[in-house]
């Protein structure tokens, strides 16, 4: 056996740290994490509390408001979820979930208590920093809401550094709206929250109709100085950020000043598995915040 | 790099130095086809006599070596509530690859561009790409070849030694000390002008058997420009959504996850099962959605990210020309057809 | 067959009720129930996993208290509807298992021809009751189908598994030719032989391919199958129609296919 090649060991003197991207140690790193409160939100949608449970790794663990993490539950599966926690909160994470899957519906049948697995935080941001000294349109349609929380809890802790502050969320029906105990502390902080429904019940007495009705309801208050200086995130379905961001343009805000946020299948979240691909970008990694530029010269976007 | 010469009758003893102590992997002989042409696939060789060198080329490529169609990505103990979550590359001691071609070569040189030169590189991969030990062998083109016109007919790195027929020897590339060390354990010599001239002779030969084409030019704006060609419509009619031509791609690394839960319930697994984008349910989310529901919006794709989204990301396309997808599969679909029709050169 | 082996009660925490389980046989070669029996390797896991409370082939207890039914065969006399519906009413979830319970399976091969002739042909002069062989979909819901001839061992156990711990069960959706590739096998076509792999549903880990014999689309049609392009590539590999017909007839999984090539309507 004189002619032994050596053996090359990849992992040698590495850790598993998900921060450092371009090491070996950082894919298939996976925070273990407890679920530490479970809140319903409406019929089919919950937000877990989420805690990494190294004090430590929760405490180094950052991540920017649109970011991603990928939940594991060991033989059941993964998937991709969009933080709806602030980010001060490190590895404290909320994430609100539909359940609609395999994974989901495993997922709400967990007790407070359960270890799941985190990976993350995978993908791009929405630039907040960019925005400082900004109005700012925070626009949501039904689920949508989930990854604008983030944002939305930025603001709030940053309340100083934006001019006007507009939430405007619409679902189909009252009874899907999410985070609802919330939205007297939003108005509180100095935030115009706008909600609409498409079909109201017998007790809704606010607005009826697509969140580009109160688009066109504010715009008629507000100036060219205001679209001037304005920046607008967009979380929903592709076909209503199409018609919001086509509303945002008319009044000649920038498309590289809307951003929106894609969702697609996804395995990896590092760009290696070619699931989330929109023509050829992987949304993993070029996403899921887009400008909306961006998104009009992907191929398959819409 | 350094140049040497190897007599041919001495190619054994190269192997026997090679296989003392290591596994060697190697073209082999794998059955016959109905014509009586033989079936080459990478096997692990236990005798020199059962490398054909001398092979057209593989129906599965090199890289279920560094990419197994199915991986165990981690094994978990499941306890209560909590888990254990335990973490192996599958790759335990080193392997020799004794004849590969420069297409297969070249495949595994774009895909350490995406699985290690990337964020995020991908240590299952590297754990196998770094522990194989490359001996490239030259090719005679096939009907189907068209690795020149993506540049893919030789290869500059990626291997640790290099063959080429020149007859009674070859004329041998060394780019790895390891190789140095190997071969300076049998005779050999350095090579003497008329070697020089007989290999640049015999790369001539070579590029002047080439019969397949693909032209390249502006083909990442072509593609965009024809997005919705209809075109496409005529391929994805013809095609089975079956995932053959992703399978024996040797540059193809998409993968999916599935995760198992063992029947004693005490433990789960997590697998790596290489995809495919022409498969249906390749890009649906839960609940349903389908982002390409339509297989020739899935062939699209294929074409988009392998010769535009590629190009983009690192200069190259993702195809090296080995013609397999082509040959493999039974609808008759091929890259140069299916690019000189977007093209608009439809024969 | 009773409790053997310690299991969790739980996995992540979520309770794991143990079900009882019947095995019911219509008209069938009882082979699938053989399937579930003849892995001893694995045997006492399943069985530490359900309560089986009924299962001829492998034991002599019966009851007709149980929440997930194992039903195998076709259904070929009114008496096996009657004993379907009843195995409904009993059951939670109610599993077709194997192509005879699926599409029929080999036993409607018969449906091809009279009904008489059939009966003439196979037992003389003998009574016999018998009638056309339906899978059992066309008699009662079915909630899972369990596709082969004869069912994967593997595939049952993973499909039972995710039975008992409430995950949903998903069939591949692709074809077979995905897991013949990752197989590494020689394709048939190659060989000259005739071949479903393109089009029939996968999940048998390309069984006989693997042992080189052509796939007959014991599992049915996967998603979107391309029937037309199949037929293209049978003619085109010097196949007749009737080749391809015969495969596609085998085990009842492509009726409609076949019922569009006779009438024309599969171009």
């Amino acid at each position: 056996m004189g002619n032994q090649i050596k053996f090359t060991d990849v992992m040698a003197g590495r850790q598993w740290r998900y921060f450092r991207k371009d090491d070996l140690g950082a894919f298939e790193n996976t925070y273990t994490a407890e679920i530490t409160a479970v809140h319903k939100l409406t019929a089919v949608e919950n937000l877990f509390r989420i805690q990494i449970v190294n004090p430590e790794d929760r405490k180094n663990f950052t991540f920017q408001p649109g970011q991603f993490v990928i939940l594991e539950l060991p033989g059941i599966g993964e998937a991709p979820f969009s933080v709806s926690s602030s980010a001060s909160r490190h590895g404290d994470l909320e994430l609100c979930i539909r359940r609609v899957g395999s994974l989901t519906n495993y997922l709400f049948r967990l007790e407070r208590g359960t270890h799941v697995g985190i990976r993350g935080p995978f993908g791009t941001s929405f630039p907040m920093e960019q925005m400082h000294g900004e109005n700012i349109l925070l626009i949501a349609g039904g689920l949508g809401l989930a990854p604008l929380r983030a944002p939305i809890a930025y603001v709030q802790e940053n309340r100083n550094l934006f001019n006007n502050v507009d939430i405007i969320y619409g679902t189909k029906e009252p009874s899907q709206l999410l985070f609802t105990y919330q939205y007297d502390m939003w108005r509180a902080d100095d935030v115009n929250l706008h909600i609409i429904v498409e079909k109201g019940d017998p007790s809704w007495k606010g607005p009826v109709g697509m969140t580009t009705r109160i688009l066109e309801d504010i715009f008629t208050h507000r100036n060219s100085e205001y679209f001037r200086k304005t920046y607008a995130i967009v979380c929903g379905p592709p076909v209503m950020f199409k018609f919001v961001c086509n509303k945002l343009n008319e009044r000649d805000i920038p498309m590289q000043k809307m951003f929106v946020s894609l969702e697609r299948r996804m395995h990896c979240g590092m760009g290696k598995c070619c699931r989330c691909n929109v023509g050829s970008t992987y949304t993993c990694l070029k996403g899921p915040v887009f400008d909306y530029w961006s998104v009009m010269n992907l191929k398959e976007a819409i | 790099m350094l140049f040497r010469t190897l007599k041919k009758k001495d190619l054994p003893r190269l192997y026997d130095r090679l296989s003392d102590g290591n596994r060697i992997v190697g073209p082999t002989v794998k059955g016959a086809e109905k014509d009586g042409k033989a079936i080459y696939a990478f096997e692990e060789i236990s005798d020199f006599n059962n490398i054909h060198l001398d092979y057209t080329s593989t129906k599965i490529p090199a890289k279920k070596f560094f990419m197994p169609f199915r991986e165990t990505m981690a094994s978990f103990r499941m306890k209560g509530k909590e888990w254990d979550k335990m973490v192996s590359f599958n790759m335990n001691s080193p392997l020799v690859f004794f004849g590969m071609h420069a297409c297969d070569v070249n495949a595994l040189n774009k895909l350490d561009k995406v699985l290690l030169g990337s964020h995020y590189p991908m240590p299952y991969y590297a754990a196998k790409r770094k522990n194989m030990f490359i001996v490239g062998i030259d090719c005679i083109p096939q009907p189907y070849c068209f690795c020149r016109s993506m540049g893919s007919d030789t290869a500059l790195h990626g291997f640790d030694m290099f063959l080429t027929d020149l007859g009674d020897h070859y004329f041998v590339e060394i780019l790895s000390d390891t190789a140095y060390n190997f071969l300076r354990q049998i005779t050999n010599e350095e090579p003497a002008e008329s070697d020089h001239a007989r290999y640049m002779k015999v790369a001539a030969e070579k590029n002047r058997k080439f019969t397949a084409h693909v032209d390249t030019t502006d083909l990442t704006k072509i593609l965009d420009m024809e997005f919705q060609a209809d075109v496409w419509k005529k391929w994805g009619d013809q095609c089975l959504s079956c995932g053959t031509c992703a399978n024996v791609c040797p540059t193809c690394y998409c993968y999916g996850v599935d995760e198992s839960v063992g029947l004693d319930l005490s433990r789960a697994q997590k697998t790596k099962l290489l995809y495919s984008c022409n498969l249906i349910d390749f890009a649906e989310v839960a609940g349903g959605h389908n982002f390409r529901p339509e297989s020739h919006t899935r062939l699209k794709y294929r074409y988009y990210h392998k010769h535009r989204g590629f190009v983009e990301a690192f200069e190259e396309s993702l195809c090296v020309g080995c013609g397999r997808c082509g040959e493999s599969c039974l609808a008759g679909i091929t890259v140069p057809e299916v690019i000189a029709s977007v093209r608009g050169e439809e024969s | 067959m009773a409790e053997t082996t310690a299991r969790p009660k739980n996995f992540l925490g979520v309770p794991v009720a143990k079900p009882k389980v019947a095995f019911i046989e219509l008209s069938s070669c009882e082979g699938c129930q053989l399937q579930i029996v003849n892995n001893e390797a694995t045997l006492l896991d399943f069985l530490s996993l359900v309560q089986v409370v009924n299962f001829r082939e492998a034991m002599t207890e019966k009851s007709d208290d149980y929440d997930i039914a194992f039903v195998e065969g076709s259904v070929t006399r009114k008496d096996e509807a009657e004993k379907l519906r009843t195995v409904r009413n009993n059951a939670r979830v109610l599993v077709a298992l194997g192509s005879c319970a699926c599409f029929g399976g080999v036993n409607q091969l018969k449906n091809r021809f009279d009904l008489d002739w059939v009966k003439r042909e196979v037992y003389g002069n003998s009574f016999i009751d018998t009638d056309k062989a339906q899978p059992l979909e066309d008699f009662v819901h079915v909630d899972l189908r369990i596709y082969g001839c004869p069912i994967k061992k593997e595939e049952v156990e993973k499909i039972v598994t995710n039975l008992v711990i409430g995950r949903e069960v998903h069939h591949p959706r692709y074809p077979v030719c995905m897991e013949c590739k990752a197989n590494e096998n020689i394709c048939l076509y190659d060989l000259g032989e005739p071949c479903l792999g393109p089009i029939t549903r996968a999940g048998c880990d390309s069984w006989c391919p693997n042992n080189r014999a052509g796939c007959w689309g014991c599992r049915g049609p996967a998603d979107d199958a391309n029937m037309v392009q199949m037929r293209k590539i049978m003619t085109e590999q010097g196949f007749s129609d009737e080749t391809l017909i015969d495969r596609l007839e085998c085990f009842g999984g492509f009726k409609a296919c076949v019922d569009n090539i006779r009438k024309g309507q599969l171009k």
